[in-house]
């Protein structure tokens, strides 16, 4: 069982991994470049293996998925072979130096180290309480991924089974990746959702590391997912087994490869082609995806066109869509064939929506709870039978504007329109969410207790990566005694890797 | 004063980042730690599949049976979204849950019915008016009843 479990997962870690080889092929920077790949690639691997299991789903042949699988390993490995032949990877990707281990980052090091393995206990004995995950975990997620392994061929007849309340608009991606694994496994384990929630707390961790020591420093890299991992419901979240993490994992990962886009020689289009694949596993995964899609393409098109003009706009738009499409497809398939009516859009009319709008009433409700929530969601779920109320706990957004005073601002040139544009991103992100509160059929009260710190949460690793790309660099060698390490580089060759004492360069 | 502080407010920056989080992160370890020796040993939602699983020799594979509890049925969903009882409806997911790919519908009108009563009876008269007789009783308020058809 656990061989078949590795298996599947590491035929999904493979497909991202050369996914990320085929796009970005010019990433180098040793093992924090390869790491990036794994974290990355890991997510976007099990996202795609899920979109090929939903199509096997479709034509009926789930039982030949581990050897669709293998063959998609060895389509896309000839194809990077290929690639590499023909040598595409001449120009590296302009990121930070690594460079050596100063007294300081060994501090970081160890700091870091205690606070994953303090956060892995903590995960590992919340699931030992619900090893089942919380509410959402069986009357959602875990819910479909049984009904669709155990239906075998009548899984259709599910979506007219009249179960709404388990709401079966929900996309795929989550449920098919349980599901996938238990097809590999030959069987049900209960502890494969409780495993996709650890390995995507640990990618989010993972990416958020990598990538900002890519285009950061080292010591950003290790600073931000301390803040996830002193985020108490950010881990009681992974273990609950929601779908919530997973999409957390997307909207970041698509963030990122529009950083690394701006960052690849000649504006590089594969980076962005990941992207849109991030961006449309989004949707794959949770409705709010629906949102973030048009978001993030609207943003895009909006930044290029102001700085490249409207050629250059429809370009990087195109590229971006070109990955994100495949899934969309899917996604849309799904949503018109398939699921039915969301809840929040069914019974919809015109004269409830423009008396809600009108509603002054409404703004200020959602408006407090924005606050209270924006300030305590990473200290976990609402008890309802409290209320809302202000729990800022010891980590928390205040905690990042402090830092940001304190560090100050430091902004590459280079990354200033992608801190402009993941900036619009959440801040539309927050709107849209706004909106839909304000023209929710369900009690509002209700509707935003049992859902806002969550949607908050989403979008917490992609705040917290923005914060850290904006503050100003740490100077490690300063606590050292040595020069500060703020130099953004092409990987170094040649004796001048490795030294203490480095000069500063200018990027290019 | 100026570059005295520019000097070091970087520093507390860091200093107080990795002090907050590292208290948080061993404050929730502590907790769960706290939390570890008085955890059960099955958790309620195994527990209950437990007890529902009974029901699987006597329902057919796939289809439907319908569902009755301790309250109407109409009230299980009233319950939980007036903050009042999520038990009832987490008592009804849970069996769909165990019971899955067999849909379990929330009305006592199938030929096959689960009942659930592990808060208490059915409100009274409610088996007469269903026409719902018991088919066999698992015991811990489980009963899988027979509904008779004329009614």
């Amino acid at each position: 069982m656990t061989f078949s479990f590795s298996a599947s997962l590491l035929t999904s870690l493979i497909i991202g991994c050369l996914l990320s080889f085929i796009f970005i092929p010019h990433l180098k920077n040793g093992a924090a470049g390869l790491a990036f790949r794994l974290f990355a690639g890991g997510g976007l691997g099990i996202g795609v293996t899920s979109c090929v299991y939903f199509i096997c789903l479709l034509a009926g042949l789930t039982r030949y998925v581990p050897a669709i699988d293998l063959v998609i390993c060895l389509v896309l490995g000839l194809l990077c072979f290929v690639l590499s032949r023909r040598g595409l990877r001449k120009e590296p990707l302009q990121l930070s130096e690594i460079g050596t281990f100063s007294g300081f980052r060994v501090l970081l090091t160890v700091i870091f180290s205690i606070e994953l393995i303090a956060s892995l206990l903590s995960f590992a004995i919340a699931f030992l309480k619900e090893p089942h995950g919380k509410w959402d975990a069986w009357l959602i997620w875990n819910m479909h991924a049984r009904f669709l392994f155990r239906s075998g061929e009548e899984w259709r007849s599910v979506f007219t089974g009249g179960l709404d309340w388990s709401h079966w608009d929900y996309p795929f991606l989550l449920p098919l990746s349980i599901v996938r694994s238990w097809n590999y496994m030959g069987g049900e384990s209960r502890n494969v959702p409780a495993l996709m929630g650890l390995l995507f707390t640990c990618l989010i961790l993972g990416l958020l590391l990598c990538s900002l020591s890519l285009l950061r420093s080292r010591a950003q890299g290790y600073l931000a997912p301390m803040i996830l991992m002193g985020t108490p419901f950010f881990i009681a979240l992974g273990a609950s087994q929601f779908a919530d993490i997973p999409f957390a994992f997307f909207i970041l990962a698509t963030l990122v490869m529009l950083f690394f886009q701006r960052r690849s020689p000649g504006n590089h289009a594969g980076p962005l082609i990941l992207a849109g694949i991030a961006a449309g596993l989004c949707a794959w995964t949770k409705n709010e995806g629906l949102l973030f899609v048009p978001i993030v393409t609207v943003s895009l098109a909006g930044t290029a066109a102001y700085t490249g003009g409207w050629r250059q706009s429809f370009k990087r738009t195109g590229w971006f869509l070109t990955g994100a499409l495949p899934v969309l497809l899917i996604v849309l398939y799904f949503k018109t064939w398939l699921s039915p009516a969301n809840d929040l859009v069914a019974g919809f009319s015109l004269a409830a929506a423009s008396a809600k709008l009108l509603d002054l009433g409404r703004y200020v409700e959602i408006a407090r709870a924005f606050f209270i929530t924006g300030i305590s969601f990473t200290q976990g779920l609402i008890d309802v039978r409290v209320g809302m109320h202000l729990n800022p706990g010891a980590v928390n957004i205040l905690l990042l504007v402090v830092y940001l005073l304190l560090t100050g601002i430091k902004i590459d040139e280079k990354d200033r329109v992608c801190l402009f544009q993941t900036a619009a991103v959440l801040l539309l992100m927050l709107a849209g969410y706004f909106f839909v509160y304000v023209m929710t059929p369900l009690d509002l009260n209700y509707h935003l207790m049992t859902s806002l710190n969550r949607l908050f949460l989403q979008l917490w690793p992609s705040a917290v990566f923005l914060f850290f790309m904006a503050a100003g660099l740490p100077e490690p060698a300063s606590l050292a005694g040595g020069l500060p390490e703020t130099a953004s580089l092409q990987p170094q060759k040649g004796p001048g890797k490795g030294k203490k004492h480095r000069e500063t360069k200018e990027m290019k | 004063m100026r570059p005295f502080f520019a000097k070091y407010r970087a520093k507390a920056g860091w200093f107080l980042l990795i002090c907050l989080t590292g208290y948080a992160v061993l404050n929730l370890l502590w907790q769960s730690v706290r939390l570890y020796p008085g955890l059960p040993e099955k958790d309620p939602v195994t527990l209950h599949e437990e007890r529902i699983r009974q029901l699987e020799s006597l329902l057919p594979a796939s289809g439907e049976v319908g569902y009755a509890t301790t309250v109407e049925n109409d009230k299980i969903f009233a319950a939980e979204k007036a903050f009042q009882n999520v038990e009832y409806l987490a008592q009804y997911v849970l069996t769909q849950y165990t019971l899955a790919p067999v849909i379990v519908r929330n009305s006592p009108e199938f030929p096959l019915v689960v009942g659930n009563f592990l808060d208490g009876p059915p409100p009274p008269g409610f088996l007469e008016k269903n026409g719902l007789a018991p088919l066999r009783d698992f015991g811990d308020g489980l009963i899988l009843y027979r509904r008779d058809q004329q009614k």
